[in-house]
Order: C-alpha cells, then sequence, then structure tokens
C-alpha cells in the first residue's frame, strides 16, 4: 500500500527542523567555543561568581515581586471585565516593546533629582542609580508581563463553575481563591515564574543604564568583551547558559509534578 | 429545462473576459518588470563616477554630533551613499573590528594609539591625526554646590561627601583614563599631596559607566552631580561646565611631556593583568581599514572630512579644535596614504 504524506506534515516538519537548527546553531557555537580548561578557571574567577550570583539574586526578587504583586492583578484580568481593561492589558505590554535602554532612561528619569520622586528619594538616602535595589526594579519593569500574560491565561483556563460550587458550599471568596482557583493555576504560575525569571536574567540594556557597577552577568559578559575580547567572554556565556538551563529545568520538574497529584 | 436569468449569464461572459484581460495585464507586467531589472543593472553601472552603496563608520562616542553633521552634508552631497555610523568606546569598537571581523569602511579613535595598537598593521595600514580635545568637569544648574564651583576650588567639592560625581570606565573608554591622569596631575599641579587618593575615595564604583557620554543623561536626570567628559561633548550637550588649566585638562599637546608625569593602569590582554597608559593629550586619530567593502567612498569622505572647509570646519564649530592641516607621524606612513589623501595632511611629529 502506497502510504500518503501529507504536504503539509512535510512543511511542518521541514520548518520544525529549519527553526531548531536556526536557535541551536549559534547557541552550541557558543558552548563548544571555549575550552572546559577556561570554563573551570572562569568557575573560580570570584568577579565571575559574583556576576551569576547578583544575576541570580536579582532575577529570583523580580520574579518573587513579580509572583506577589502580579497574582492577583492577573486573577483580576481573568475574571472580570470592566470599563478600560483593554487599556490596561496594553499597558502591562508596554514593557515588552519599549526598546530596553529607553526602559532604563526612563527609569533612570523618575529616581533623579531632577523629579519630584528621585529628590523624595535622594533625600531619605535612597539611590537607585548603580544598585541592587535599580537592578530589581528594572528586572521586574522587563518581566512583569510575562507573568501576568501567562498566569492570566491559566486562571483564564480554570472552570469558573468550579468556583461556583465552592462557594455555593458555603467557602469563602478568600477561601475559594486559595483553596480551588489557586492550586488549579499552581502549574501557570510556576511557568510565569519562569518566564519572568529568563526574561530578568537575560536583560542587559535597561540594566546597563541603571547600574554598570556592581556587575550583573550580561554586563560582565559586555564588559569582558569589549576590554578582553571573545575569548574570556564567552566561558561566562556558557556559565550562564548552563546554570539557567538546570535551573528552569528544576522548577518545570516541580511543577509537572504536582500536576499529577 | 431551467431557467438562466439573462443578467446572470450576461455576468459570467463579462467575468471570463475579465480574467482573460488580466492574465494578459501579468504578462505585459512580467516584461516590464524584466525590463527594469536590466535597465536598473545599467543603471548601477553608469553611477560608478560617484560614490555610492554603503559606507559603516565606526567612531568614538564623542564624535557622534560632529559625524552626523558630516554625515548629513555628505549624503546630500552624494544622494547614492548611504552612511552608516555605529558609535561607541573606541577601544570597544577597534575590538569589533580586530576580533568578531565584523566589516567597516572607517574606524576614528579617540585616541590615536588605540588604531596604532589594535589596528595596526593587520587591519589598518596608517593613522591620521585629525582633532585634539581637552577634559572638563561638567554639571547642571541642580548640582550640588553649583553655584560654588570654579576652575579653583573643583577638587575640594569633588571631594565633599554626598557629591555624587562620576567617569567612564578607564577599560573601556579612552576618556575614562583620561579622567583619571586629570585628577593625577591635578595634585601634582596644585601641590595637594594624597589630593587623588582622596578624590577616588569619594567616588564609589556604582559611578562608572562605559562611555563618557553616558553620564550626560545621568546628569540631566540628577542622578549625578558632576561628570568628565570631553568639551566638545560638554558644547554639544549645552552642559555646564569648568574649564581646567592647560597643565591639567589634556588638551595643549606642547605640554605632552608634563602630561607624560600621569600613569593609569587599564585592563591587559587577559583578564588580572593590566596595561600602564601614560599621559598624553588628546588626540583624535582616523584609518581606512585594509578589506574595506567600499573603499572608494571610504576615501572621498576621508578627503571631506579632511578638508578644512569640509568636515575640519564641522569639528572646530562643534568645540573640537582640528588639526590644520593633519598630521602623520612619519614620511613612511605618508606614502602609504590613498593619492587622493596625501596633499590632506603634514609629517610632525
Amino acid at each position: 500500500m502506497k502510504r500518503h504524506y501529507d504536504p503539509f506534515l512535510i512543511v511542518s516538519i521541514i520548518s520544525c527542523v529549519s527553526v531548531s537548527l536556526f536557535i541551536l546553531a549559534p547557541i552550541i557555537q557558543l558552548l563548544l567555543g571555549p575550552s572546559w580548561v577556561i570554563i573551570l578557571e572562569s568557575m573560580r574567577d570570584p568577579d565571575i561568581q559574583k556576576a551569576i550570583g547578583l544575576s541570580l539574586y536579582t532575577s529570583g526578587i523580580a520574579a518573587l515581586i513579580a509572583l506577589i504583586i502580579g497574582t492577583p492583578f492577573a486573577y483580576l484580568l481573568a475574571r472580570k471585565s470592566f470599563f478600560g481593561k483593554r487599556v490596561i492589558e496594553g499597558i502591562i505590554d508596554l514593557p515588552i516593546v519599549i526598546p530596553h535602554p529607553v526602559i532604563g532612561i526612563a527609569i533612570l528619569g523618575i529616581v533623579g533629582k531632577q523629579h519630584w520622586l528621585g529628590a523624595l528619594l535622594h533625600r531619605m538616602g535612597v539611590y537607585l542609580m548603580g544598585t541592587i535595589s535599580g537592578i530589581v526594579i528594572v528586572l521586574t519593569f522587563v518581566g512583569m508581563p510575562f507573568y501576568i500574560n501567562t498566569v492570566k491565561n491559566g486562571f483564564e483556563a480554570i472552570p469558573v463553575r468550579l468556583e461556583n460550587v465552592s462557594r455555593s458550599l458555603g467557602a469563602s471568596f478568600r477561601s475559594t481563591f486559595f483553596r480551588i482557583t489557586l492550586p488549579l493555576a499552581f502549574r501557570s504560575i510556576i511557568v510565569g515564574f519562569i518566564m519572568c525569571f529568563a526574561r530578568a536574567i537575560s536583560e542587559f540594556g535597561a540594566v546597563v543604564v541603571v547600574a554598570y557597577h556592581p556587575m550583573t552577568a550580561p554586563v560582565l559578559i559586555y564588559e569582558r568583551f569589549t576590554s578582553y575580547g571573545l575569548k574570556y567572554s564567552q566561558p561566562i556565556a556558557v556559565l550562564l547558559i548552563l546554570i539557567s538551563l538546570l535551573l528552569f529545568i528544576a522548577l518545570r520538574l516541580i511543577s509537572r509534578k504536582d500536576i499529577n497529584l | 429545462m431551467t431557467y438562466i436569468p439573462h443578467y446572470a449569464t450576461y455576468d459570467i461572459k463579462n467575468e471570463l473576459k475579465m480574467i482573460r484581460r488580466f492574465k494578459k495585464m501579468k504578462q505585459l507586467q512580467s516584461v516590464i518588470l524584466l525590463a527594469m531589472i536590466v535597465l536598473s543593472g545599467i543603471d548601477i553601472t553608469h553611477s560608478m563616477a560617484g560614490p555610492s552603496g554603503k559606507l559603516v563608520i565606526f567612531h568614538a562616542g564623542s564624535l557622534s554630533v560632529p559625524f552626523a553633521a558630516m554625515e548629513k552634508h555628505f549624503e546630500s552631497k552624494y544622494p547614492k551613499l548611504d552612511i552608516l555610523r555605529e558609535a561607541g568606546g573606541s577601544t570597544k569598537m577597534a575590538r569589533m573590528i580586530s576580533e568578531i571581523g565584523k566589516t567597516a569602511d572607517i574606524m576614528a579613535s579617540a585616541d590615536y594609539n588605540v588604531i596604532d595598537k589594535s589596528l595596526i598593521p593587520s587591519h589598518a595600514s596608517w593613522n591620521i591625526r585629525f582633532a585634539s580635545n581637552q577634559l572638563v568637569l561638567c554639571y547642571t544648574k541642580k548640582s550640588q554646590y553649583a553655584s560654588e564651583i570654579n576652575n579653583t576650588n573643583w577638587y575640594n567639592i569633588l571631594t565633599k561627601k554626598g557629591v555624587i560625581w562620576g567617569h567612564s570606565d578607564p577599560n573601556l573608554d579612552p576618556c575614562g583614563y583620561r579622567s583619571l591622569m586629570v585628577l593625577q596631575l591635578a595634585e601634582k599641579y596644585y601641590k595637594v599631596p594624597g589630593l587623588y587618593d582622596r578624590l577616588i575615595a569619594n567616588r564609589p564604583k556604582r559611578n562608572i559607566r562605559p562611555k563618557s557620554v553616558e553620564l550626560i543623561s545621568l546628569l540631566q536626570t540628577g542622578n549625578m552631580d558632576y561628570a568628565w567628559e570631553y568639551l566638545s561633548v560638554a558644547i554639544q550637550h549645552k552642559l555646564q561646565f569648568i574649564k581646567l588649566d592647560d597643565h591639567i585638562n589634556l588638551g595643549n599637546y606642547q605640554l605632552d611631556s608634563y602630561y607624560s608625569q600621569a600613569k593609569v593602569n587599564v585592563s591587559g590582554k587577559k583578564p588580572g593583568t593590566t596595561l600602564q597608559r601614560v599621559g598624553k593629550s588628546c588626540t583624535y586619530g582616523i584609518t581606512l581599514i585594509k578589506d574595506a567593502p567600499n573603499k572608494k567612498a571610504a576615501v572621498t569622505f576621508l578627503d571631506y572630512l579632511l578638508n578644512p572647509d569640509g568636515g575640519l570646519a564641522i569639528l572646530k564649530n562643534m568645540g573640537q579644535p582640528p588639526f590644520i592641516p593633519c598630521r602623520v607621524p612619519t614620511n613612511a606612513m605618508k606614502e602609504k596614504l590613498p593619492e587622493m589623501l596625501k596633499h590632506r595632511v603634514v609629517v610632525t611629529d
């Protein structure tokens, strides 16, 4: 019997292979570039350890902030329709479309002394230029839309019916949210967390405007590249990719486990 | 027999006619398209007379404003030419060419030494000095002590607690190590031992930026009170600034031996190694990249830039004193210049 191949299937397979290659080819080249000796040497470099640590720390805090502030907001967007909702959804997406250095400049604009908010902060002795808090603010700014959009979709996928049943059986709004909605949305919350974390870790353009020192890993990669060249910037990139990969696989595994319960 | 209304048959006939006409039109279109392709090919060979295509220029961040003006002027002269500029710390831009293999036609550096050290001999063969500059201390009306600061008390103000001042990264930007040299020379010139260390102690690392031009937005947004910049940059961005004595501003090449007292260590070829930069006047260098894709346009542009009535006049108007005429250090280097540019330079060290 002659096998029949759907031309669409063939096109899909071709596009799958070419997209994968398109993404993997430069990354494989990057991973194969530096020798293991240099990578091991870099792992012991205190500057690199500090930068990668700072990147993980600030991105993690940014993702946590997104989780705490963003979850109730995402729930609101998923469940209620109100006047101006489209506008608010548009505003949330703004950080994705604004060029990164512009985000940095915009943030510096309100934390400087020329702006009343910045003047107030300066008087209180809070400096955001070149500080860890400044980095966290930038990373939260760029990561927030990814968290909210993902979690909003997660909440939308949960049938309202279940919440109504819970409430009709006497559960309060709050306990319905924590005992019914939240556990069901757990996976999408983890995915949103990962997305926000990943987006934050990769941010360079906005961070370098607000804080050059202390250096996050992408800024250190840039600094090493410009002052020493490719050879000494590649190993940091490789380390950063490997660490992020491990972290994200771990988080995905956690979320997978829970969905099977 | 089914009844076909009159208007329906008419419609179908008309449609068939339209389809046939459309097919003919398509044939005609492809003929026209083919003709256009052939003609445009002829057109390209015709326009070889003047420079055309793309001209890629890498230049120091501090040259952005005058080079933008030159680009506009030059492109209006040669409308078929598209100048693409990329600005950055000079050392970084040179690395883009030598290590990443990015293609460029022209490279202009804020320190002519960068071209000598990282581009010659493999990526360039000559280096013309075309302009000078000097360092100034920039501020805005809102900076702390803005009403008090002058060119005799500036270093006292920079050591005051709470005053936020910065410079660019000495490892990435010549303006960065030059700022440090100014501070060292100030210690010698004002005869205040330990001044340099006290100044640096009041400048936390977070006040350092990759490029000096980036400090301007920090000044303007009130995140920083004072920043070290080139005079040209201060004028182009309409900043307030303190002009310093020639002995410390690195602007007068006749004082090069005095400037050489200042020594700053910057990062070397490997992390952990350093390289010593010795004080010298700010002298800008420009070169043609050896494998420039558009050599013809590049040489024409250089001829325009080195012309006292062309690019050099623009530099002068923007606070960046040009060398008239421009300079090369040796006769041997002058010999290596493209014929068209030889009359634009003199040999002097």
